[in-house]
């Protein structure tokens, strides 16, 4: 079995205005990291594009047209004060969904033990109705209800370790009892959600806010002391993870003081309650990281995890 | 956010641009490559505050001691 890598050459035509830190290079250092010899194992495929169904799954008609209806005919139209459409963007972003969901079919056939979507834009910050923080669509959590919805799971939790707390996330899963939704985040900072008393409709939210300059003890100490045991109790048949590496110590948008190495052993603690209640499933995508450097090499640490467990 | 220097601010100025600052940071109304311009300004006024205080305490105690009245505070010693 083997770790799938889904990306796709438009996911690199969505372009913010210039000095916006969600930019292409972001992929590109990826790619070019990715690229080495010790990532040959991996089961490349370009992502394939979503379709509206699939996105009607999560987010209501008037939402998506409402993004269509912003893409210009060049330039940008800007959603918010940083959130801009270009004229591939929409492109980009169907490559996002679509490569979630030829994730979790992946995995569910059992063709892949598990899969890495390195997808721009993000998602994790765009609610039901509302475009926000670089994102449009909510990737990740239209990959969870397709493995709900389609492969007939009855639970499944999303982990999200991103930096910045993700309230499209928590927005879009509040009221569905099937998604765990775990959040570990630096708390003050955007959007200002992800508060640890924000738990979801039926518990189903668990926010693990972090002080300013935590590191990677404090990352253990969350993950053992709570995301694990959340898990645990919610018994997910699949985990997803949205995977920010911008709590990185190099990352200019925030204060944490994450490495590589923490990313790598969030992910292996992940991989392993994968193991032992969900078959190994596992889905994570790309969300955010802007020092280049940094996300490429975590990245590579986080996939490097992925492979070694198949 | 404002241009005057943090080191320049007396403790009310600074003390209500941080007020503003923990509020703008909870309103989600703050954009997210901003949101960490922010937090440090807000980080850099706490300090600024903090010190502020520590130097009226420092004051407080003197003056109690010249006052004649050693009970309470107990002297600077820095």
């Amino acid at each position: 079995m083997t770790t799938a890598f889904l990306t796709h050459a438009d996911c690199l035509q969505h372009i913010n205005p210039a000095g916006h830190p969600e930019q292409v290079a972001r992929l590109e250092y990826i790619l070019d990291r990715m690229s080495a010899s010790e990532f040959d194992g991996l089961m490349r495929l370009d992502a394939p594009m979503g379709t509206d169904d699939q996105i009607l799954t999560t987010h209501p008609l008037a939402h998506l047209n409402a993004i269509k209806a912003a893409v210009p005919v060049s330039g940008w139209t800007q959603i918010d004060g940083d959130t801009s459409v270009s004229p591939l963007s929409l492109m980009a972003a169907y490559r996002g969904v679509g490569a979630n969901v030829k994730a979790v079919d992946l995995v569910m056939s059992g063709e892949a033990t598990n899969a890495f979507c390195a997808t721009r834009p993000p998602g994790h910050h765009a609610e039901t109705q509302t475009a926000m923080g670089f994102c449009y669509f909510g990737n990740v959590v239209i990959g969870a209800r397709h493995a709900l919805d389609q492969h007939g799971l009855d639970r499944v939790a999303i982990v999200d370790f991103d930096v910045h707390h993700g309230n499209g996330t928590q927005d879009l899963v509040w009221n569905d009892d099937r998604i765990l939704f775990v959040s570990s985040h630096q708390m003050p900072l955007y959007p200002g959600t992800g508060a640890a008393n924000e738990t979801g409709a039926h518990g189903n939210v668990l926010n693990v806010p972090l002080d300013p300059h935590a590191n990677g003890i404090d990352l253990r100490n969350a993950f053992e002391r709570e995301i694990i045991p959340a898990l645990e109790a919610h018994k997910p048949q699949m985990i997803f993870i949205s995977a920010g590496f911008d709590a990185h110590q190099a990352d200019p948008l925030a204060n944490l003081n994450f490495t590589e190495a923490d990313f790598a052993w969030a992910t292996k603690a992940l991989c392993d309650f994968a193991d032992k209640h969900c078959e190994g499933r596992v889905v994570s995508t790309l969300e955010g990281g802007y020092d280049l450097e940094a996300l490429a090499a975590s990245v590579a640490a986080h996939v490097t995890v992925l492979m070694e467990q198949t | 956010m404002a241009d005057t220097p943090v080191s320049e601010m007396n403790f009310e100025t600074a003390m209500a641009e941080l007020e503003k600052v923990v509020g703008q940071l909870e309103s989600s109304q703050v954009a997210l490559e901003d949101s960490i311009k922010l937090y440090d300004r807000g980080a850099e006024l706490k300090k600024h505050c903090e010190k502020k205080l520590a130097e009226a305490e420092e004051k407080i105690a003197q003056i109690t001691l010249s006052a004649g009245q050693p009970d309470g505070l107990k002297p600077f010693e820095g």
